[in-house]
């Protein structure tokens, strides 16, 4: 009964306000607000007080009833005041391996000269997350979420909320921003690494064994280390260009989703995952055959984290079609 | 501090802090109740917030759950045992304290620290409920705010706020809500009745008592607490004239005087046969002309029965009161809460009582084998005279001239208190002298009898009242003339005529001291002393008895002429929505935010123009993509545009230096304010900008 009226809530607040982009400020159509718990025991307590107050005809028992009553009030002005304006800049997921807890990340800002405290942010079933902002401020806030088997853990929509500062009301605004925290399969499995492959079209070494060889430059592409990026170029006014090195021949493996014979598709996964996560500590490079798609042979986080992509979604439809921001 | 340096709070001394911050509340509570409640459970609260600190701080292990059940259990029982009963003010409170206690041992969660602060604000309304009078009134204050103060700190114990701002937010709170507060107080409907009975109040109040024993009491340790307040229509009666009637004594001991004994029960004293003062009933005698003064009073309470008035009452006071056949004014109930009355008095009047004759007998009394010196010389005194008036001047001139001395500290006297005073020891303050008086009548003859209450007050200029204390507690006597009835007769005013006058405060004791004397006499303690006295009075007026007729005749004054009590509850509303508004427009915005810079302005003064053409910049874009989409969008503007655009940003995000970066800017706002967009879109070019062209030629 509970989850049904939680889930008409659900949809009647995406219906109300439709999908969010960011940055978002909180304007007061959004903001929520209704007394904690606590706030309908502090009512219960004023309610005694003034039947106390009137059945003894006693003034001044009324009238600390009454400045109760409107502190409130004000309590409640204050706890929507928190929130209001508050401007969510950016959100962000951060992957990680199945069995542990991945990071949902969303940047506050306070650009108002009034401190806000006590800015909640949560999902259903998580613990929430809280900071503080002071008066024309930035935090960022980071959400821990259990991620338990691989894949995508979609999240509808955020909770950010507050009871700042007396505890008695709760104020809160979904956000209905679709998000997707990737789960990389866990590392396990003992097979043995395959073996280093031969150079790749026969590129030949001029370098230090060490050092990988310039490649180019291609387009920027979602997901790009900005390490990577060619800041140079983009403050001459060129458009983001990210530099492309290749992998020195020599300690090059690529492995192959089909050759792992003989056990099921996770217990496959889970085996590359471990490959792909000690070839990359050794420093190594290192391609993906998965499903006829090839990754070439690379090594650095972004390479790392591409390939345990690929793991983390083999069989499973994106969920970002459709939705995509803009 | 500022927020921005404030050290992130440790978990722990988060704890700590909302702790300190809960039992700090709960302690003013108990403090409010200190004397209401015995004094273990003073101690229990005492131990248990040094306890629950110490837990919290780790000097301690948390205690168990079944020890803090068997310690809830056994102060419950104890205050069952005490009090026979869980229920009333005393024992409840009581019982709220010990519970408070327990809790407070487990208070490192959230919802217990709220039922703690629950607790507190509890204390301080059973607080309210017993005690109402102004200097209360900032304690009370202090404690809401320091339960509210708690309040943030335990909802967020580990927020950077620190306890200063959390008590200066939640005082702003309380200050925004007095208002509202104030006006919801005055307009609340109040009930007609009570829903269930009044507490009963154990205290013994000081007041006047229904015995007089002069001759047991050698110091008279007098209280400055006001007994009653009077304001006058018109000007106050002369200070002798200002006798307040109180209790009337008949019965003698020979030691104690007392109203009546359980023997003498008087039909028309009982309750039940009230009789009222008819104006058949008086007559003003002899006297050149009725001297009438209408007044109200507001007694402060007091365990007693008797609703002071000025002598003579004329017209009594209405509500739950009775006047007896002596004239005293006995209300329904002691005076638990400040009550306020209006009576017509003539002090030149004096009681003729119908009815009287027949009970004159019992004015007669004398113990039969008591002070046997007196009664002689009273027979003595009475032979020698030719009247009963003639006689009462003898009496007086005897005291006048035996060298009587009035003191408020007089030896002690034994069970012949009237020998033993009038041929021993001389000395005594006015209970000496009218229980003498009256002794001496009786034994002549005379039907006399003694009358307490107050003589004087102080004319309070400020407020524009007499003040009346306990200390202005006075007796004197009655005595019966034929024809004119019951005539006051006060011997005190024979023997010590400036106490008539200058008031007590003459003759007390401490007054002998000479700062003393010194401090009562400078102006400025005085008048501060009379403003305090005001602002009591006014408080115990104007807050305390506030009620349903006060709030009616209140409607009355804003305009309504039939008010009832529907349009209180219409008149809150109002109250409450205009407060809604004043407050929510104040509360509910944010503060201004900073004004952009010029380079800021302008910027966005740009952006303004361009987004009127239906090229609005998208707000990830920065100046650069910005002037790329124009490109896409427009291209007829992107030349203008991207020199604009590419200017700002080198402005914004380029080398500064001085004084040729004013002048760009200077250009660069120029620029802005002068370039027309023109708002043709490039599809519309087609069609109408020939047409428009065409026209400008022509």
């Amino acid at each position: 009964m509970r989850s049904l009226v939680r889930r008409k809530m659900a949809a009647w607040t995406l219906k109300r306000q439709g999908l969010d982009r960011f940055p978002l400020a909180l304007a007061r159509r959004r903001l929520y607000i209704l007394p904690t718990r606590a706030g309908l025991g502090f009512g219960l307590l004023a309610l005694g007080m003034l039947i106390a107050a009137l059945n003894y005809a006693n003034s001044v028992a009324l009238l600390v009833t009454c400045l109760l009553g409107g502190f409130a009030l004000v309590a409640m002005y204050r706890c929507h005041r928190n929130l209001l304006a508050l401007e969510l800049t950016a959100c962000s997921t951060s992957p990680a391996f199945a069995g542990q807890r991945g990071i949902l990340s969303l940047t506050l800002a306070n650009r108002s000269a009034l401190a806000r405290y006590g800015v909640e942010v949560d999902i259903p079933e998580t613990q929430p997350a809280t900071t503080d902002l002071p008066p024309r401020s930035m935090r960022r806030i980071e959400l821990e979420i259990p991620a338990p088997r691989r894949g995508l853990i979609r999240i509808d929509r955020l909770r950010v909320s507050t009871t700042h500062p007396f505890g008695l009301f709760r104020a809160w605004t979904w956000v209905h921003a679709p998000l997707a925290l990737t789960v990389f399969p866990r590392p396990r499995g003992a097979r043995p690494v395959p073996p280093y492959a031969g150079p790749e079209r026969g590129h030949a070494r001029t370098k230090g064994a060490d050092e990988d060889e310039w490649r180019g430059l291609r387009p920027f592409d979602e997901g790009d280390s900005p390490r990577q990026i060619d800041w140079k170029a983009y403050a001459r006014g060129a458009p983001l260009l990210v530099k492309e090195y290749t992998a020195s021949g020599s300690q090059r493996r690529i492995f192959d989703f089909d050759a792992l014979a003989g056990i099921d598709t996770e217990a496959r996964l889970e085996q590359l995952a471990r490959w792909i996560v000690d070839t990359e500590a050794r420093g190594e490079s290192y391609g993906l055959v998965l499903l006829g798609a090839r990754l070439p042979a690379q090594r650095g986080p972004e390479h790392y984290r591409r390939t345990l992509t690929a793991l983390a979604l083999y069989g499973i439809a994106s969920p970002r079609a459709g939705v995509t921001p803009r | 501090m500022s927020p921005s340096d404030a050290l992130p709070v440790r978990p722990r001394d988060a704890q700590l802090r909302a702790l300190l911050w809960c039992a700090a509340a709960f302690l003013g509570g108990v403090l409010l109740q200190v004397d209401h409640i015995p004094l273990w459970a003073t101690m229990t609260a005492c131990v248990c917030t040094g306890w629950s600190i110490a837990v919290c701080a780790r000097r301690m292990r948390v205690p168990r759950r079944s020890l803090k059940g068997a310690l809830a259990l056994a102060l419950a029982a104890a205050v069952a045992a005490m009090f026979h009963t869980l229920n009333g003010l005393e024992a409840g409170t009581t019982l709220l304290v010990a519970m408070g206690s327990v809790k407070l041992l487990e208070a490192y969660r959230r919802r217990d620290r709220y039922i703690v602060l629950g607790v507190a604000l509890f204390l301080l309304i059973a607080a309210c409920l017993s005690r109402q009078s102004l200097p209360f009134a900032p304690l009370y204050a202090a404690q809401a705010w320091l339960c509210c103060s708690a309040m943030v700190v335990a909802a967020h114990p580990e927020s950077s706020l620190d306890s200063r701002a959390a008590a200066w937010l939640a005082g702003r709170s309380l200050l925004v809500a007095l208002p509202l507060a104030v006006l919801a107080f005055l307009f609340f409907p109040r009930l007609s009745g009570s829903l269930w009975a009044l507490p009963e109040t154990g205290a013994a109040a000081t007041g006047l008592s229904d015995t007089l024993a002069p001759g047991g009491i050698s110091d008279l340790s007098e209280s400055a607490d006001p007994a009653f307040r009077s304001w006058f229509d018109g000007p106050p009666p002369p200070p002798a004239e200002r006798y307040w009637r109180g209790p009337v004594l008949h019965y003698f001991d020979g030691y104690t005087w007392s109203r009546t004994p359980s023997e003498w029960v008087d039909p028309t004293l009982a309750a039940s046969a009230p009789i009222r003062a008819t104006p058949a009933g008086v007559t003003t005698a002899a006297a050149p002309a009725a001297r009438l003064y209408r007044y109200r009073v507001t007694l402060e309470p007091s365990s007693n029965r008797w609703w002071l008035a000025l002598d003579t009452v004329v017209s009594p006071p209405s509500g739950a009161v009775h006047m007896t056949s002596d004239r005293v004014l006995i209300g329904a109930r002691p005076v638990t809460e400040p009550i306020t009355y209006t009576a017509v008095s003539d002090t030149a009047g004096r009681g003729l009582d119908p009815l009287a004759a027949r009970r004159l007998g019992r004015d007669l009394q004398l113990p039969p084998d008591r002070n046997l010196r007196s009664v002689g010389l009273g027979r003595r005194l009475r032979s020698e005279a030719s009247s009963d008036t003639a006689f009462v001047r003898s009496v007086l001139e005897f005291f006048r001239t035996g060298g009587f001395r009035y003191t408020l500290t007089p030896p002690r006297l034994g069970t012949d208190s009237v020998d033993e005073f009038l041929f021993g020891a001389r000395r005594g303050f006015c209970g000496h002298f009218a229980s003498a008086f009256v002794t001496l009548m009786r034994a002549g003859g005379v039907p006399a009898r003694v009358v307490t209450g107050y003589l004087g007050g102080d004319w309070n200029p400020i407020g524009r009242y007499l003040l009346i204390r306990q200390s202005d507690a006075h007796a004197w006597a009655e005595v019966w003339l034929q024809g004119e009835g019951w005539t006051r007769v006060d011997p005190t005013a024979v023997v010590a005529p400036e106490r008539l006058t200058r008031g007590i405060q003459e003759f007390l004791p401490g007054a002998a001291s000479a700062p003393e004397r010194l401090l009562l006499q400078m102006r400025w303690i005085t008048s501060m002393r009379q403003a305090w006295d005001a602002a009591n009075a006014w408080w115990t007026n104007e807050v305390i008895g506030f009620d349903t007729r006060t709030q009616l005749g209140l409607l009355r004054r804003l305009g309504i002429t039939a008010p009832s009590s529907d349009q209180l509850g219409w008149a809150l509303a109002l109250c409450l929505i205009g407060w809604l508004a004043v407050a929510g427009s104040q509360l509910g915005r944010l503060p201004r935010p900073p004004r952009p810079d010029r380079l800021a302005r302008a910027y966005q003064r740009l952006c303004r123009k361009l987004a009127r053409v239906g090229a609005p910049r998208a707000l990830d874009e920065g100046p650069l993509a910005y002037a790329d989409s124009i490109a896409r969008r427009r291209p007829d503007l992107a030349p203008t545009a991207r020199v604009l655009l590419a200017s700002y940003a080198q402005l914004r995000f380029g080398p500064q230096s001085g004084g040729a970066t004013a002048s760009r800017l200077a250009d660069f706002e120029r620029a802005v304010a002068r370039w027309r967009v023109s708002p043709r879109t490039r599809s519309a070019r087609g069609s109408r900008g020939t047409r428009s062209a065409a026209s400008a030629r022509g």
